[in-house]
């Protein structure tokens, strides 16, 4: 490419108005532009968990081996961990399948189980991690296992509910649905049992529904879900690029402070648990163990983008509940990896 | 309504695939699957309206879709045009240690990221005095300091783009304006700043070039 000397006027030299100034319609493009790439790079994923979901209802209809998994307070969550390694997808493609499971009747340990720790404990996660950090054999099993650990806290926490405070009432519904009779009431079930229909008995084995119905219900799962995670990524957009990044990381000697920062910085910029390892590459010589183990164990289970799908598997109360234990799980978890490798 | 929704979801993944618009907005590695997503959705779109037109139906569609399509419509209408100098700016300079750096590579050949890597793992700025550099980037404004030339690099997406940059010792009265691609040509030099020694361009000849295809680093 030929290039001009110096002086060529469409340079544009700084001014008055230099750099210091950042204008409203650049802060604008760039939240836009923020906006778009996690929607785009999120849509994918969220389209296979919806897939995967679909897929489950057509294959095994009625949900019976759903029903059939641990109950267990700790076996429960376990299975539901280890059901990650089936889903090699992030935490936006989790929300549907956890949706399915938990629709399904599966027991809640189960389903939070999954829902918490598979977007870490996938093969997918698990390889991005050790490529990112080979040298660190700490975090390679401290990752799964912190992840492994949170899940059954918040199961174990979230249980202490009753679902009708936890679940959502849509999800609740359609749970009670396929709940056997033995575990729900009748009127808890809402199916016309108390009325003047005669209700039919639930038969022994659910024929497969026809592939066009199950098509349409994924389709209208996948863009209910859609609208959810346009909030989440307008919200995180829009924090990311009001708040500087590097605020969250000059505090990144302290113990306790880089824990905390790194927990804030994981909630807003809401990347992909496959690649959040090589973004923590970029600053992980910056900061505590603590906060790495921190940044990458909390942004799978809690962040801006993820809130809004969660609204539909739990109430905003749970979800509160959810965010605030695993913040303080996290934080007990960083400092205790700090006293441990500082 | 079904069809319509899932059809301006696709056209947003696919659109954004064939158009380049993805170059702006997400590391290649997951360029295939995106188009591959919208694809998928056009295909799933129109056997929702055979469906639907075969069995006459019209389902009422709930608010929420309308918002998601309103904001599909917005994403296709609105090409995405970030600040680069801005997100920068928002961010800490770091580099991600895995990548191999190109030791072979003559100095002219170098790219400003190279160049960033090369410097960080010698950082003794004498081993470079008087190499010829060709670069090109954007012009990254720093506090109490002339602007520098960068480059950012993805992971994923714009979400978590880092920038990396490199000291330019801009003519006097010449320095450019936040934002502008340019490429630059000079050599190595030593400098002084804050007390240590440090590696900077002594920019002989510059030119305005536009934002290149692929703005983005792995």
């Amino acid at each position: 490419m030929p290039l001009c000397p110096l002086g060529a006027g469409d340079l544009g030299l700084a001014g008055d108005d230099g750099y210091n100034c950042r204008s409203c319609l650049a802060w604008l493009a760039t939240a836009w532009a923020i906006f778009q790439g996690l929607l785009v790079e999120a849509l994918p994923f969220l389209l296979i968990g919806v897939a995967i979901a679909s897929l489950a209802r057509w294959l095994a209809p009625g949900g019976r081996w759903m029903q059939k998994l641990p109950r267990h307070p700790v076996l429960g969550p376990l299975t539901g961990a280890a059901l990650g390694f089936a889903l090699p997808a992030c935490e936006c493609g989790n929300v549907p399948v956890a949706r399915r499971l938990l629709a399904g009747g599966a027991p809640l340990g189960t389903a939070l189980g999954f829902l918490f720790a598979a977007p870490v404990l996938n093969p997918i996660v698990l390889a991005s991690t050790w490529v990112a950090f080979p040298n660190q054999a700490w975090l390679l099993a401290a990752r799964p296992g912190g992840a492994l650990l949170l899940s059954l806290l918040l199961a174990s926490v979230l249980r202490l509910l009753p679902e009708t405070a936890l679940l959502d009432p849509a999800l609740l519904e359609e749970r009670r649905l396929n709940q056997p009779l033995a575990e729900v009431g009748l009127l808890e079930r809402r199916t016309g049992l108390v009325g003047p229909a005669t209700p039919k008995a639930l038969p022994d084995k659910t024929p497969r529904p026809p592939l066009q119905e199950v098509l349409q219900h994924g389709s209208r799962e996948f863009l209910d879900l859609a609208v959810l995670l346009v909030l989440g990524c307008a919200i995180a957009a829009t924090v990311q690029t009001l708040l500087p990044r590097s605020w969250l990381l000059a505090v990144g000697g302290a113990p306790t402070l880089s824990v905390l920062s790194l927990m804030l910085l994981a909630v807003v910029v809401s990347v992909c648990s496959s690649v959040d390892a090589f973004l923590a590459l970029g600053f992980a010589a910056q900061i505590t163990p603590g906060a790495l183990f921190a940044f990458l164990v909390l942004g799978p289970v809690v962040d801006l983008k993820l809130l809004g799908l969660l609204r539909v598997l739990l109430r905003p109360k749970a979800i509160a509940l959810t965010s605030a234990a695993a913040a303080v799980a996290v934080l007990v978890l960083g400092q205790w990896i700090n006293l441990l490798l500082l | 309504m079904t069809a319509l929704c899932l059809a301006l979801w696709g056209i947003v993944l696919l659109g954004s695939s064939l158009s380049g618009r993805l170059d702006l907005l997400l590391r290649g590695v997951f360029h295939p699957l995106v188009g591959f997503s919208g694809v998928v959705l056009l295909v799933l779109a129109g056997a929702q309206l055979k469906d639907a037109w075969g069995q006459g139906r019209r389902p009422g569609a709930p608010r929420g879709w309308w918002l998601g399509a309103a904001v599909a419509l917005l994403v296709l209408a609105i090409p995405p045009n970030p600040s680069f100098s801005d997100l920068a700016t928002n961010r800490p300079a770091e580099l991600g240690q895995e990548e191999a750096l190109n030791f072979v590579l003559p100095p002219a050949q170098r790219s400003l990221t190279d160049w960033v890597r090369l410097l960080r793992s010698q950082p003794d700025p004498s081993l470079y005095e008087g190499d010829p550099v060709r670069i090109s980037g954007f012009v990254w404004p720093q506090k109490g300091d002339q602007p520098q030339l960068a480059r950012l690099l993805v992971r994923c997406c714009l979400a978590d783009a880092t920038p990396v940059g490199l000291p330019v010792r801009w003519p006097p009265g010449q320095v450019p304006k936040a934002d502008r691609w340019l490429a630059v040509r000079g050599t190595m030099a030593v400098e002084e700043h804050d007390g240590q020694k440090r590696s900077v361009v002594v920019a002989e000849r510059i030119a305005a070039i536009p934002r290149p295809r692929r703005p983005l680093e792995p």
